[in-house]
């Protein structure tokens, strides 16, 4: 009930009554005291609008026995000459009695829509708070506000974890103590309210809120306020564990649907790879016992040169089915995080010697163009593991390549960077799968053309990224893919540069 | 050299398919003998008095870098390594533990014996020829001369010496470590930068293009190796 801070209470009736007697004092030569009635039941409603319903019943009381003291004669006595005063008194005070309970009802009913209009409010605040929140702490905060603004109390929010319960991690909380962690351990199992204002463990300093979801507790809150608030507005708190419930229960299933993506394209993943392992091992032992077996059976059918060619699809063979396993070797240990880059510093000069070395006897007719900036910084990096990742951008542009083309091996220093880039002059790729490229098993289609693994960029990625760089492929205006490995120089590997 | 006038070789492995594949493409040009395991290939290496061993060092018995560093114990001859182990590491543990040269399965059967006879020559021949040449490259061990498509280098004492120690082992792979031991001693073995910028150096001298080096090539992860241009 609200009360002026002027009239309060009991006090407030004794003043208001004065009040009413001091105007009809003064105006008592002019009226008779029948009239003098109307002030008192004015002050009669002034306190029940402003003071509650006893208080006005109190001044309805004073009112009568001041109205018989002071003005009904004989003056100053409580004695009565005429006995239809009696009847007014009678009336005076009903009067005021009624008019008070009227009053103190619609006051009541005007604060219960105000309380209610109140809740709701924080209700909505809470609830749009919470549809906008993408994570458990999200909804752990949006509480805390809530909570705090609407009942004063501080909050701690309680998840349940494979039975046990975690306390989250967020601002502004507080501890809670061992029999609190009992307390909130029994509000788990039991799905009951408990704590401070409630029937369960009623002396705990905290307020135990469960939020379920279906007969499930899913966290539990734990409200550190006082208890008259807390108690008063348990209705409230117990709407917002239910908002908070759905919440929680939105970010799981949402979480859930994302885990069962995920596992779903593993599976598909999984799939391709097995599907693609089989193939690319077993189409190279297809030619390699071809022609085994066939020198063995048939061998002196067949004249010199033609022995000659069909040993060297064989040996060619041989040799791819060789690569493909260095993939795979490759590509587990990258994948069992086993491939740490043993860094030390090397030259781009060696990096790019190294790379090409290693795939010359494989350019056939291609052409390799290096286009090597001089006095290039050292690089702080894993040589073999880098020239190996070169190797395979060099691999798949030789791929990828019309046969006598151009393959432009260059490398620049842009910045902190050395920029390494590899210019073919094949189809590129179509222009949404730019950052497709590098996935496992990955193919561009080229008819006639299936001699790639789709392992090689993935690999080279996995290695330029455990060096801390970057790599992205576009098409290039003329045509061709052009693929760009950025590597981070360390500037002290510069410092030492320039003293040696 | 035994009575047959045929170089000895031992071929220490312990997969059959391996050692028959060996013998088919080895036994017309050399003397074999084999073994299955690192025991009795100690045993053969002491008895037969190889010319050149194979080895492999993925055997049952004992780790292959261990018999390597028991032969090295009372022998000086060529070991050459075969394994599938392709890790630089590894590689380096056994040219370290005094392995003459390092193939990974599976090789070519060209490769090997081009393998197997720059060992047999290296021991043969025990003091280097005094003139090295490899395409555009002359070293005159005796005048301390270097040319380069007939134009003389002008090379600082270290850069000298890494292309002697290079030259002497000419086609051989030299770790890091031997090459920081051999020229700057043993205080240097934690210093490979010192070594990368000297290498680096010297290839500006003596290489056309030093992004496409035809005379001293980096084994990543492993050291150098001085090609010997046919």
């Amino acid at each position: 009930m609200k009360s002026s801070p002027l009239f309060s209470g009991y006090p407030g009736a004794v003043a208001l009554v004065a009040l009413a007697s001091l105007a009809c004092e003064l105006v008592r030569p002019h009226l008779v005291p029948t009239n003098m009635v109307m002030a008192y039941l004015l002050v009669v409603v002034v306190a029940a609008v402003q003071l509650g319903l006893k208080p006005a019943i109190l001044t309805a009381f004073l009112s009568v026995v001041a109205f018989d003291v002071l003005f009904v004669p004989p003056r100053f006595s409580l004695r009565v000459s005429d006995t239809e005063y009696l009847i007014t008194f009678f009336a005076l005070f009903i009067v005021g009695v009624v008019i008070s309970t009227l009053v103190a009802k619609i006051q009541e009913k005007i604060d219960l829509a105000k309380n209610q209009e109140a809740r709701t409010n924080s209700l909505y605040l809470l609830t749009r708070d919470l549809s906008a929140a993408v994570d458990i702490n999200d909804i752990a905060e949006a509480l805390q506000r809530a909570v705090l603004k609407n009942l004063n109390a501080r909050l701690l929010l309680l998840l349940q974890q494979d039975g046990s319960l975690e306390q989250l991690p967020c601002n502004d909380s507080f501890e809670l103590d061992d029999d609190g962690e009992a307390i909130a351990r029994w509000v788990m199992q039991s799905g009951r309210l408990a704590g401070i204002g409630t029937a369960a463990f009623a002396d705990a300093a905290n307020l135990f809120v469960p939020i379920k979801s279906g007969t499930n507790v899913t966290a539990v809150m734990v409200l550190e306020g006082s208890e008259t608030t807390m108690a008063g507005d348990l209705r409230l708190i117990e709407a917002f564990a239910g908002q908070a419930a759905m919440a929680l229960e939105r970010i799981q299933f949402s979480r859930q649907a994302e885990e069962a993506r995920l596992q779903l394209n593993k599976h598909y993943l999984e799939q391709a790879l097995l599907n693609s392992i089989s193939h690319d091992l077993r189409t190279p032992l297809v030619t390699i016992s071809g022609v085994l077996d066939s020198l063995k059976e048939s061998g002196q059918w067949f004249d010199t040169e033609k022995r000659q060619t069909m040993l060297s699809i064989a040996a060619d063979e041989a040799g791819r089915l060789n690569r493909f396993v260095g993939s795979l070797l490759d590509m587990t240990r990258l994948e069992a995080g086993a491939l740490s880059p043993h860094l030390q510093e090397c030259e781009v000069d060696e990096l790019i010697g190294c790379a090409i070395g290693a795939i010359e006897s494989r350019a056939g007719d291609h052409r390799i163009v290096t286009l090597v900036a001089p006095n290039l910084p050292p690089l702080l990096a894993d040589l073999t593991l880098l020239t190996q990742a070169l190797v395979n951008l060099l691999d798949n542009a030789l791929k990828y390549s019309p046969s006598s083309a151009e393959i432009t091996l260059a490398a620049r220093c842009e910045g902190s960077e050395v920029v390494i880039s590899v210019a073919d002059s094949g189809p590129g790729i179509p222009a949404s799968d730019e950052q497709r490229i590098f996935d496992k098993f990955y193919r561009v289609t080229v008819p006639e053309q299936s001699s790639g693994t789709g392992l090689g960029l993935s690999i080279a990625k996995g290695i330029i990224e455990a060096h801390g760089g970057t790599i992205t492929a576009t098409n290039r205006s003329e045509g061709g893919l052009l693929v760009t490995v950025r590597l981070p120089v360390e500037q002290d590997s510069r410092d030492r540069e320039e003293t040696t | 050299m035994n009575p047959d006038n045929k170089f000895r070789i031992l071929i220490i492995d312990d997969e059959l398919p391996v050692r028959r594949f060996l013998q088919t493409i080895l036994e017309g040009e050399f003397t074999l003998h084999l073994a299955e395991n690192g025991h009795s290939g100690l045993a053969a290496a002491a008895a037969t008095k190889p010319d050149v061993i194979l080895l492999d060092l993925g055997l049952p018995d004992l780790d292959g870098i261990e018999v390597l560093k028991r032969i090295r114990e009372w022998s000086a001859v060529p070991i050459i390594v075969l394994s599938v182990r392709e890790r630089e590491d590894d590689k380096v543990a056994a040219l370290d533990a005094g392995a003459d040269d390092y193939l990974t399965k599976p090789f070519g059967v060209g490769e090997l014996q081009a393998r197997i006879r720059a060992a047999l020559r290296r021991t043969l021949q025990q003091t280097p020829e005094p003139l090295f040449v490899s395409g555009d490259l002359t070293v005159e061990l005796s005048e301390r001369r270097v040319t380069c498509q007939g134009v003389e280098i002008s090379l600082t004492p270290t850069e000298y010496d890494i292309l002697r120690l290079l030259v002497t082992h000419a086609g051989k792979v030299l770790t890091h470590n031997q090459i920081l031991k051999q020229v700057w001693g043993l205080g240097y073995l934690e210093q490979p930068h010192v070594l990368r910028v000297n290498i680096s150096n010297l290839r500006r001298k003596i290489e056309a293009d030093t992004s496409r080096p035809q005379h001293i090539i980096t084994e990543p992860g492993v050291g150098y190796r001085l090609r010997i241009a046919s």
